[in-house]
């Protein structure tokens, strides 16, 4: 059986862990938003976030290297597309507009396992 | 209580390459280089093409106005930079979805130093060559191009069907399409 004295070290230890851990999953939600979490995609399935005038950048991450996709933003008011980015990168990322409210868009032309994301 | 905080400190670090936050955290790190120059034309600003090598072993090639401006383009995980194939590329556009709409739009990518031209395949059947550049990215040696697409292909619905690699001798070597045009 440990003094108390001894326990402290330990418990102080914790608690810094958990707040690392909080720190962490904190930092990652605020860093992105998965809005299509990581799936098997198919030639022509889409998926989109939600519109914000707050969004920095856009990307879309493919398990396996080669596969054909788009990542875009969408505007709210005419639906046109901004700053479209397509390759077969396995990271491929375009940035939002400065001006106006978007939403994340992205495309799949092939199949592979992947997920879009917005931050 | 070490292992509890280990495994829960490890269980979030892996978390967090699931949505991408390790290599957004080391793109936002790295340095960038300017390797080619793509022009500007008619309301659209001249860009760059950058390479960056990130600590978590990736390569990427983005089109920016400068290296501290917003960027979009590619990483590939640097033992396959150019996934598998002679020449690799990123296409950029604005406008859209329907081509009759697009306003601009670029090509720019990374060939294997042994690729002597890279040329781009137009629906309508003529070429568009590339300059190409050397550029080196860590260790290894590569060609890099940007091209801006003249707003008269755009205009008159004349897309980017292909991206071809040739070597010295003229010999086609490699040929990725772009899924448009």
């Amino acid at each position: 059986m440990l003094s108390r004295k001894a326990r402290l070290p330990m418990r102080r230890f914790a608690i810094a862990v958990a707040v690392l851990a909080s720190l962490l999953i904190s930092s990652t939600a605020l860093a992105a938003y998965q809005y299509a979490p990581p799936r098997q995609w198919s030639p022509g399935a889409t998926a989109g976030s939600t519109y914000s005038p707050n969004w920095l950048a856009n990307y879309f991450m493919t398990y396996g290297s080669g596969y054909d996709k788009t990542v875009t933003f969408i505007r709210n008011t005419n639906y046109g597309w901004y700053n479209t980015k397509r390759g077969t990168a396995d990271y491929l990322e375009t940035y939002a507009p400065f001006d106006g409210t978007y939403k994340a868009h992205c495309v799949a032309h092939a199949w592979f396992w992947g997920s879009c994301n917005v931050r | 209580m070490t292992a509890v905080g280990a495994a829960l400190a490890s269980a979030v670090v892996a978390s967090s390459f699931d949505d991408g936050s390790s290599l957004t955290a080391a793109i936002d790190e790295a340095p960038l280089v300017r390797v080619a120059d793509i022009e500007a034309d008619e309301g659209a600003p001249a860009l760059g093409v950058y390479t960056q090598l990130t600590d978590t072993g990736h390569v990427c090639v983005w089109e920016a106005v400068s290296a501290a401006s917003r960027r979009g383009g590619g990483c590939n995980t640097v033992d396959d930079p150019l996934n598998g194939q002679p020449v690799s590329f990123t296409l950029s556009y604005d406008g859209g979805p329907a081509p009759v709409d697009v306003r601009s739009a670029t090509v720019f990518g990374l060939a294997l130093s042994e690729v002597a031209g890279v040329r781009i395949l137009m629906s309508d059947g003529s070429w568009r060559a590339v300059k190409l550049k050397k550029a080196r990215v860590g260790a290894d040696e590569f060609k890099a191009f940007g091209y801006r697409f003249r707003k008269s292909d755009l205009k008159s619905g004349n897309g980017p069907v292909a991206v071809v690699a040739f070597a010295a001798s003229g010999a086609e070597i490699g040929r990725q399409t772009t899924g448009i045009g």
